[in-house]
C-alpha cells in the first residue's frame, strides 16, 4: 500500500462521540510499609507512582530509573472509588486536561497514559507548581471511537486526535499504523486478563539482554509499539493471529511479572492490522504534544 | 535439615522442623456483584458459574476444560470471613494439608486441600475435597478446620528451589527426587511462557496464575486441551520464587485448582508449588501425576 504522508484522514464516527467532563485530582502516592522483591532479588521500596513525577515525561527513557512504574507527570485519580474507576475508563490518550486549584491553576496539559491513575503530561514550569490534592478537570472524549473504513478494528483509550495523528498506511481491509517496535507475546505480563479500558499491560523487560534482542531497548515513554498475538478488544489477552497497536506510557516496574505500561489503542485480526518499524513515532509526534 | 529420605524415595527435606498451624475457614459465599455478566474474548456476554460455593459434582481428577462454568471451583470453597485472617489461610494452607469439618450434620468429616485461586482485588479461596455425600450435606455456618504444614518447605540438596504450599504429605507421595542439585518432579505436561495470563506480577506464596484458555486453538496446539483438575504442570520460562515473572531458563510447577475461563487473559488457575532458576529444576512427563492418585482424593478418592 502507498504510504501517505501527511496522513489521510482515516473515517470514523468522531463527529457522534460525547466528550465528557471529568472532576479528578492528583492522587497522594501511598505506601502501606512493605518491600517488594525486584527481578534482581533485592528488596525494593521505590517511588513511582501517583503523585507529581516532576523529572519523569513525554520522551523520558524508561529503563535505568530508581523507580517502581514511573509515572510520568501528574497521576489523577479520584478519592471516590466509582468516579476513580468512571474517570479511568473514560479518559482517552490525547485528551486535554486544564488544572482547576492550586497555584498551577489554568495550566493545561494532555492524558498520555493510564496506570491506575490517569497520567498527564505538562509543561515543566506547570509541574513544579502542582501538588497532590490540586484539582484537574478531564475532558474525556474517545471510548466508542470506531474506524468506518475498518470495522474489524477496535478503537480502544484513544482520542479522535491522537487517531487521526497516527502515522498510517490505510487501503481496503487493512490498516497499517508506524511503531518503533515489536512486543512478542511471552513478554505480555500483568495487566493480562483485565479490562483493555482499565490501566495498561507490562511488557516484562527486565532483562537488558532481551531488550536488545527484541530492539525495544531505547524505548521512551510515548512510543508507538506494536504486539503481537494479542486480542484487547473485550480485556487482554493471547490470540494467535491478532494484533494490537498501544502507547508506551510508564517507566520499568522492577517486580517480576511487571515492567513496562503499554495501553492499548488499536486491536484487530492481524491480517487487517499490521505495522512497520519507524524509529521516533510517538503520541508526541501523533498529537503534536511537546515533549 | 532433620529428616532422611522420605517415604517412596522422595528427596530429603526440612519436613520436621515445619511448623503445624491451625486455621478456620468458611464455605466461601457465592457472591454476585450487581451486573450477571461476564464478557467473554469475543464480547459475548455469559453468566459465570462455579467461584465460590459448593460444587459437590465437580471433582479432583475430572476434566479441567468443558464445564459450562467459569473457574469452576471443584467441591469446597472456604474463606476466612475476616479479610486479613483470609489472607493468612491462604498463605498457610499447602496443597495436601488434611481439613476437617467441625459442627453442623457432617461433623468430623475429613477432606484435603486441592489448591488456592484469587482474583485480583475480589476474593482468595482455598479449595477442599470431599466426598459428594460431605459436600451435600455442609452448612455455611459449619467450621472447616485447615491443619496447614507446609510453609518453609526446604529441599536438603536442592536449596535455591522455591516451594510454597506444598505440604510434606503430598511431597511425600509425589516423592520428588534430586540428582545432581537438580529437582526433578512428574508433571503432566508444560505449558509455554506466552499462555501464561492473569498473575503475572503476583507473589507465587499467595496467589495463582492463569494458563489461558480463551483461546481454544492455541491450547491444542500447545497440548493442553486435555489437563484435568488436579494435574500437576510445569510452566516453562516463568519464575515463580517471589514474584511471578517471565525468566528464560526459569521453570515452575503447579497444580491446576480450577476449571476453565471464557475471558481474555484468564484461565485455569494454577496454584504454584515449586520453582527455580537455571535448570536446576526438572520434569519428567506422565499422565499419573495428578493429585486425586496422588492424594487418593477426588475420583480416586474413597
Amino acid at each position: 500500500m502507498p504510504r501517505t504522508e501527511p496522513p489521510d484522514e482515516l473515517r470514523t464516527n468522531r463527529d457522534r462521540l460525547v466528550r465528557v467532563r471529568c472532576a479528578a485530582e492528583i492522587v497522594h502516592p501511598v505506601h502501606r510499609g512493605h518491600l517488594a522483591v525486584d527481578w534482581w532479588d533485592r528488596p525494593v521500596a521505590l517511588p513511582g507512582m501517583a503523585g507529581v513525577c516532576r523529572n519523569l515525561r513525554l520522551g523520558s527513557p524508561v529503563f535505568g530509573w530508581a523507580a517502581d512504574h514511573g509515572e510520568p507527570g501528574a497521576s489523577l485519580g479520584s478519592r471516590d472509588s466509582a468516579q476513580h474507576l468512571a474517570v479511568q475508563v473514560l479518559a482517552c490518550l490525547g485528551n486535554p486536561v486544564r488544572v482547576a486549584s492550586g497555584r498551577a491553576a489554568g495550566a493545561t496539559g494532555t492524558v498520555i497514559g493510564k496506570h491506575a491513575y490517569v497520567l498527564c503530561d505538562f509543561e515543566p514550569e506547570a509541574l513544579e507548581q502542582l501538588v497532590p490534592g490540586d484539582s484537574v478537570v478531564v475532558e474525556a472524549e474517545g471510548q466508542g471511537l470506531r474506524l468506518l473504513d475498518h470495522p474489524d478494528i477496535a478503537v480502544r483509550n484513544c482520542s479522535p486526535g491522537l487517531l487521526a495523528g497516527l502515522s498510517h498506511r490505510s487501503g481496503p481491509g487493512r490498516l497499517e499504523v508506524g511503531v518503533v517496535g515489536v512486543v512478542p507475546p511471552e513478554l505480555m505480563g500483568a495487566g493480562l486478563g483485565m479490562s483493555s479500558e482499565w490501566a495498561n499491560c507490562d511488557v516484562m523487560l527486565h532483562d537488558p539482554v532481551l531488550r536488545g534482542a527484541h530492539r525495544l531497548a531505547e524505548l521512551r515513554i510515548g512510543d508507538l509499539v506494536a504486539m503481537v498475538d494479542q486480542d484487547h478488544r473485550f480485556g487482554r489477552g493471547y490470540a494467535r493471529g491478532w494484533a494490537s497497536v498501544g502507547v508506551v506510557v510508564h517507566a520499568l516496574g522492577p517486580v517480576p511479572g511487571h515492567g513496562v505500561g503499554v495501553v492499548t489503542v488499536l486491536t484487530g485480526p492481524a491480517d487487517r492490522l499490521g505495522w512497520w518499524v519507524e524509529a521516533g513515532l510517538s503520541i508526541s509526534t501523533a498529537c503534536g504534544v511537546r515533549p | 535439615m532433620t529428616a532422611g529420605p522420605a517415604a517412596g524415595g522422595a528427596a530429603a527435606t526440612n519436613g520436621g522442623r515445619l511448623i503445624g498451624t491451625t486455621l478456620t475457614g468458611r464455605v466461601a459465599p457465592v457472591r454476585l456483584l450487581g451486573d450477571p455478566y461476564l464478557v467473554d474474548r469475543d464480547g459475548t456476554p455469559f453468566v459465570g458459574v462455579g467461584i465460590g460455593g459448593i460444587a459437590p459434582a465437580v471433582r479432583v481428577g475430572m476434566p479441567a476444560l468443558g464445564w459450562a462454568g467459569e473457574q469452576v471451583e471443584p467441591a469446597v470453597s472456604i474463606v476466612h470471613p475476616d479479610p486479613a485472617a483470609n489472607a493468612d489461610l491462604s498463605l498457610q494452607a499447602c496443597v495436601g494439608n488434611r481439613v476437617e469439618i467441625q459442627g453442623g450434620a457432617v461433623d468430623g468429616a475429613i477432606g484435603v486441600v486441592t489448591g488456592k485461586h484469587e482474583e485480583f482485588q475480589a476474593f482468595t479461596h482455598v479449595l477442599c475435597d470431599f466426598p459428594p455425600e460431605v459436600s451435600e450435606r455442609l452448612g455455611p455456618e459449619d467450621r472447616v478446620v485447615v491443619r496447614a504444614v507446609g510453609v518453609g518447605l526446604a529441599v536438603r540438596d536442592a536449596p535455591s528451589v522455591a516451594c510454597h504450599r506444598l505440604s510434606p504429605r503430598l511431597w511425600a507421595a509425589w516423592a520428588p527426587r534430586v540428582t545432581g542439585g537438580r529437582l526433578q518432579v512428574g508433571v503432566v505436561a508444560v505449558c509455554p511462557p506466552h499462555l501464561v495470563g492473569m498473575g503475572a506480577g503476583r507473589l507465587a506464596a499467595t496467589t495463582s496464575l492463569e494458563i489461558q484458555t480463551s483461546s481454544p486453538s492455541a491450547l491444542t496446539a500447545a497440548g493442553l486441551d486435555h489437563l484435568r483438575l488436579g494435574d500437576l504442570v510445569a510452566v516453562r520460562d516463568w519464575d515463580g520464587r517471589f514474584a511471578i515473572g517471565y525468566r528464560p531458563g526459569a521453570l515452575t510447577v503447579g497444580v491446576i485448582a480450577t476449571g476453565a475461563s471464557r475471558r481474555a487473559g484468564r484461565g485455569l488457575a494454577v496454584t504454584v508449588l515449586v520453582s527455580a532458576l537455571d535448570g536446576r529444576l526438572e520434569v519428567q512427563v506422565h499422565p499419573g501425576a495428578n493429585l486425586a492418585a496422588l492424594l487418593a482424593v477426588g475420583e480416586a478418592g474413597p
